[in-house]
């Protein structure tokens, strides 16, 4: 309840007891090292903790290192000397024997072990869901997740932004079998479950971008259900939820797209739609996209093709809930759940059979000439929502 | 009196197994079931590491192609089931089946039909698990297979597979159970009281409690799987009010219990182990103690694998408290050991290296079991390599390496050969190395993000090189017991003669030969201590009934299998126990059972039933008193001397034991259907759902009525058998048949009358069922009600012996059926009133 009030009226970061505790544990600092990993980046690490949650839990892992491991040395090294010695007990070995059984093995652990259950309740109690901040809905879907921002009217897919510094408080639930929501720099683990909504919440305490996975098993492409959390500066965030909430595709374009289905009038909302970018957006990067005939000819072809079937673009005709949302594609990190890097090459590949890239996914090959493939990859890249402060 | 040798031959040709071909199956002996127990669950071991190997070469490096999606995700639900099902449990029942008895001096196992029942259950089950192979379409939601993953809509016939493998296999668990639980408590040598049991006795003793209630709910909760698969019930269906949730629970509440059912047995081979080494075991009653708490304590456990479920917080302190008792209680026991160990000098043979083996890992493993108990900690870890890590050490350590020194320290007994200590020593370190390689690593790829059950994973994650490390060390594992396997051959064509005791061991089976003969004993040995082979202990008095008990079946009896039976609690001889010999009924009824389990598979429901009735036909001839050998036994000599009477009844008797196992396995099967109704009542908007009315009071009091009427019958029978009333019997009786039957005629009325199906809701599901459970539980009672009643009638004069005893064993499941029915009436009708 604090925790939560302290963060209703400010911002700022707020003081970290448990950092400072850490500095504490100098003599594992070795092994600390050796789980940290040399590699520098670890992308998925729970030990390496980027928001108040998991630090607390990465802490009370290196209490509980500290304290078993210790417990566990001592016993081996009892092993080897109950092993290589020889016995200078005599007769009173049974009662000393007992005293030895109830001493090292049901006395001292219970001496260490109740406090270090009390210590690790107060750990879970400090890890209460607040009950303040932003909320973030997150379907699971075999195999990506759905992610919409109520409050804002944003859905995307696979990727969440979050603002460095509040907690966001999550809406867990799943559209078919039970998945497991897992960031775990920024938290642990909770269950999307089928019929019901689970209440979550993470933070970032520092900006960057944080690797999730599914974390219960959920059939097929389980290996390839992952996302990205980013959490960004807070004006930064309110720049990007404000690029999300503009209609990815021009309304004039989407009503072209609506009305067009011959081929004949391609050519024209192709035009129209050039003059139109020209005309009103003039030098912008994101205009030129537009102004790109190849641009709308993807987009007459996404429709053609019945992409539009399980997709959905903000602003167009396409209202597809099957697959992932569209509207701003061109920006996602990601494809296929943080399978492959949003590459242009790799989005071809997969537009083109995402079989050969996630085998047993949903999405079926377009069968489509690659002139075609092409042009539809070139609409969804200019997708982009736009970023007002660069 | 009889020399040695005359004796022993007359009783080698009444235990002797059965010749030829067809005599292999119908075999009943403990020893030579427990030996098949023991190979193909050693098949089934090898099996499931090949498919873990073929995982691990998957998993050596990112984005792996080797295996595609679906046959990673076969291969790991087979590998698990495999490991847990096929291998783990029937390889410690196996060892129990063959040295319980023997460590126990006793001739047999208490049903040694039915332990030939459990043995093609077992076969039967792991080969419809692997008959999946064949039809193209294995089981893939995992050896857990949660709902909604494992239900129809998303996964194949591979997980019809699963459920009805499963279903035998627990069955086999089941009967194993029992008659572990009967043999510990009535079979013991006279003078062998509980405090004097092997600690290996007192842990099968705790494993066959713990397998009734934990093996039963399991096989509920198949069984809800498997009508939600195949008869279109909503238990875990939530857009039908059912509950994915009541499967974890259901599942768990086997699976935690299911680890210490492996862990426990193995336990008692370390203590057993630990004791021969450093001739003397210090801390047996701690050491009991801690088995009890253990066992006991397992079973408040299950949620520790629902926490990230998001559990009330109010819970988890309780949680907290019960892990703390299981960490105590091993931690006993692992200073037990040490303290035994302490100073003895023991020699470092096979058999001890790979306890210590199991030493340094359990301890290991116990560690980090205490982390995950930890709720925040398990938050970040569950599902991930943490946990496979883990939980290999608990079951590879905690079982597989203490069974390995099992198999050192026993197969000398079983083949009566010696193995080779060098090899016994590479296979060791093969063994202990490769295992580290294996799976330490693995706890760090938990933490650095590698999820469980993942076919591939990203190179971004950083964990390449510790996955190629356990990939090496997986062969190393792997190469281990081909060395043991070498090793077991290489002994069983030259190996050394073992003789009666080669390490000096203190439990029974060390004083007869390698290999025991087929009676094992010439006479039940009087025990007057802990280690029977250390220490002779004084003979008793003259007068002492142990003594006598021992002399009279000294060489006897020799028409028929028989066995001393013991009190027990103290072990003084109570009576001398006949057992059936070679029998193909056994074989008959599994066979049944697994025609009609494959017809479920290709939905031939009417084979189903013909094998169904089938089976149930064999059974019903298979629990019918033999008049012959009634007669036989009744004109025994035997029975005549010191007491010992051959027709025993009430607790003196194995059946009357068996019979109130069944009763726990029963009661057990309610309170899960019970728990499941009021799980989904607690979760539901609505009750009853879709706004239904809750069922009317009048129809349905007057049918249940007509259960308690035939209860009062049932007292009124007993009482007037032992007044010897020969009409009154027949009248109450047929007062109990007669309502029984009305019970019956009332239900079907009452289930065929509801305006809803079994496919509406789970409510429905749940109506229907908890109707149809006690139901069938009625017509086995009238079944077993009539049959007494036609038994009574034909041999009216006969009020003692084996009549009383039926009569004991009808009365006790009609009066079960009855209570079942007012728990089922309170359930269906009046709860919906109250809560």
């Amino acid at each position: 309840m604090l925790k939560s009030s302290l963060l209703a009226e400010s911002s700022l970061p707020r003081p970290r007891p448990v950092r400072r505790r850490s500095l504490q544990l100098v003599p594992w600092a070795g092994v600390a090292l050796l789980l940290s990993g040399c590699q520098g980046d670890r992308v998925q690490s729970s030990l390496h903790p980027a928001g108040p949650a998991a630090e607390a839990v990465a802490q009370l892992w290196w209490v509980l290192l500290t304290i078993l491991g210790l417990y566990t040395l001592a016993v081996f090294v009892l092993t080897a000397l109950a092993i290589f010695r020889r016995n200078p007990l005599g007769r009173r070995a049974r009662y000393q024997g007992r005293a030895f059984i109830l001493v090292g093995g049901v006395i001292l652990p219970a001496v260490i072990l109740v406090p270090l259950l009390i210590y690790s309740l107060t750990t879970t109690v400090a890890l209460h869901q607040p009950d303040t901040g932003l909320t973030i809905r997150v379907v699971g879907h075999r195999w990506w997740w759905e992610i919409e921002y109520p409050g804002q009217g944003i859905v995307t897919a696979n990727e969440i932004y979050i603002p460095v510094g509040e907690p966001v408080q999550l809406e867990l639930t799943s559209a078919d079998v039970i998945h497991s929501f897992w960031v775990p720099q920024l938290h642990g683990k909770r269950d999307l479950l089928p019929g019901q909504t689970s209440a979550f919440w993470i933070e970032a305490e520092r900006a960057g971008v944080f690797r999730g996975q599914c974390a219960e098993f959920c059939g097929l492409q389980h290996a390839h259900m992952a996302l990205t959390v980013e959490a960004l500066p807070p004006e930064e965030f309110a720049a990007w939820i404000a690029g999300q909430q503009r209609p990815g595709d021009a309304p004039a374009d989407s009503e072209l797209a609506d009305s067009e289905l011959a081929d004949s009038e391609v050519a024209d909302s192709e035009l129209a739609d050039s003059e139109l970018a020209d005309s009103e957006l003039g030098d912008s990067e994101v205009a030129d996209r537009y102004a790109s005939p190849r641009v709308a000819a993807g987009r007459s072809a996404f429709f053609r093709h019945g992409c539009a079937a399980c997709h959905a673009i903000a602003g167009t005709r396409a209202v597809g809930q099957a697959g992932p949302d569209l509207t701003y594609i061109g920006s996602r990190p990601t494809l296929g759940a943080a399978t492959i890097p949003n590459t242009r090459k790799n989005l071809l590949a997969w537009v083109a059979n995402p079989q050969a890239i996630k085998p047993g996914v949903n999405m079926p090959p377009t069968h489509a000439p690659a002139e075609e493939i092409e042009a539809i990859v070139s609409y969804l890249q200019s997708l982009q929502y736009e970023r007002e402060e660069e | 009196m009889k020399d040695v040798k005359e004796a022993s031959e007359q009783l080698h040709q009444i235990w002797r197994k059965p010749s030829g071909f067809w005599g292999w199956f119908s075999v009943v002996n403990n020893r030579l079931l427990g030996v098949r127990f023991m190979v193909t669950a050693f098949a089934f071991f090898l099996i499931g590491g090949v498919l873990a190997l073929l995982m691990r070469i998957q998993l050596t490096v990112p984005e792996n192609t080797f295996l595609s999606p679906q046959t990673y995700n076969e291969l790991f639900t087979m590998h698990g089931s495999t490991m847990m099902f096929l291998f783990a449990v029937p390889m410690l029942e196996g060892l129990a089946v063959y040295f319980l008895p023997i460590m126990l001096g006793s001739r047999d196992l208490a049903f040694p039909r039915l332990s030939a029942f459990g043995y093609w259950t077992y076969l039967f089950g792991g080969l419809v698990f692997y008959a999946s192979f064949f039809v193209g379409d294995v089981p893939n939601a995992g050896w857990f297979a949660y709902t909604p993953l494992s239900a129809s809509r998303y996964s194949g016939m591979g997980m019809d597979f699963w459920a009805l493998g499963l279903s035998l296999v627990e069955l086999s668990g089941i009967v194993a159970a029992v008659e572990i639980v009967v043999t510990v408590l009535k079979f013991r040598a006279p003078g062998m009281t509980l405090g004097r049991m092997p600690i290996f006795a007192w842990t099968m003793l705790a494993v066959g409690v713990m397998s009734l209630f934990a093996f039963t709910t399991l096989l509920v909760a198949t069984l809800l799987l498997e009508l939600d698969r195949t008869a279109g019930t909503q238990f875990f269906n939530p857009n039908r009010g059912g509950s994915n949730l009541l499967w974890q629970h259901l599942f768990w509440f086997f699976g935690h219990p299911e680890v210490y059912i492996i862990f426990l047995p193995a336990t008692g081979i370390v203590s057993t182990i630990v004791g021969t080494y450093s001739r003397r075991l210090l801390g047996y009653t701690i050491i009991t103690v801690a088995i009890l708490v253990t066992a006991f304590v397992s079973f408040g456990l299950w949620a520790h694998h629902m926490y990230t479920t998001g559990l009330p917080e109010l819970s988890l302190s309780f949680f907290a408290a019960a892990s703390l008792m299981i960490a105590l209680a091993s931690g006993a026991q692992v200073f037990a050991w040490i303290a035994s160990l302490w100073g003895r000098r023991p020699s470092l043979e096979p058999p001890l290296m790979f306890i210590l083996g199991f030493l340094v890992i359990f301890v290991m493993g116990g560690m980090t079991g205490v982390m995950i108990a930890i709720v925040p900690f398990d938050w970040q870890v569950h599902d991930t390599y943490f946990i496979v890590a883990h939980f290999h050490y608990v079951l590879i350590g905690g079982a597989v390496f203490p069974l390995m020194g099992g198999l050192y320290y026993w197969i000398p007994k079983i083949t009566g050969r010696m193995l080779n200590p060098l090899l016994g020593h590479a296979s060791f370190w093969a063994a202990f190395v490769g295992f580290h390689a294996t799976f330490f690593p693995m706890h760090l790829m938990g933490f650095w993000g590698m999820p469980r059950r993942v076919y591939t994973f990203p190179e971004s994650l950083g964990i390449e090189g510790h996955n190629v490390l356990a990939t090496i060390g997986a062969f190393v594992f792997g190469f281990a017991f081909l060395i043991f396997l070498f090793d077991l051959l290489v002994s069983l064509l030259v190996g050394e003669r073992a003789g009666e005791n080669p390490w000096n061991g203190d439990t029974l089976e060390w004083s007869i030969s390698s290999p025991p003969p087929s009676y094992m004993f010439l006479a039940p040995p009087v025990v007057r201590g802990r280690h029977p082979c250390w220490h002779r202990e004084p003979k008793g008095s003259e007068g002492d009934l142990a003594e006598r008990a021992s002399e009279v079946l000294w060489g006897q009896p020799t028409a028929w299998r028989g066995n001393l039976i013991t009190e027990a609690v103290n072990a003084t001889p109570q009576g001398i126990q006949y057992l059936p010999g070679p029998s193909y009924r056994p074989l008959l009824v599994s066979l049944g059972l697994l025609i009609a389990f494959l017809a479920v598979l290709t939905k031939l429901f009417l084979v189903t039933l013909v094998a169904a009735v089938f089976a149930l036909g064999v059974l019903a001839k298979w629990l019918w008193p033999d008049r012959h050998v009634i007669a036989m036994l009744r004109s025994s000599e035997l029975g005549r001397r010191e007491g010992l009477p051959i027709l025993v009844t009430g607790s003196r008797s194995t059946v009357w034991w068996g019979t109130i196992c069944l009763l726990t396995i029963l009661a057990t099967a309610l309170a899960a259907l019970t728990y499941a109704y009021f799980y989904i009542r607690l979760y539901a908007s609505e009750w009853p759902q879709t706004g239904l009315d809750p069922p009317a009071l009048l129809g349905p009091a007057i049918t249940y009525g007509t259960l308690l009427v035939s209860g009062a019958g049932l007292f009124w029978a007993n009482r007037a058998f032992r007044g010897g009333k020969a009409n009154a019997i027949q009248f109450a009786f047929t007062l109990v048949v007669l309502s029984g039957a009305a019970f019956l005629a009332l239900a079907v009325y009452g289930l065929v009358q509801l305006p809803f199906s079994h496919r509406d809701h789970a409510y429905g599901s749940l109506f229907y069922l908890h109707s149809i459970f006690i139901s069938l539980l009625t017509l086995a009672g009238l079944a077993l009600v009539g049959s007494a009643q036609i038994r009574v009638w034909s041999e009216h004069e006969d009020r003692e012996g084996s009549m009383k005893l039926q009569m004991q064993v009808t009365s006790l499941l009609w009066y079960f059926v009855v209570v079942a029915g007012v728990c089922t009436f309170t359930t269906l009708y009046l709860s919906p009133y109250v809560l």
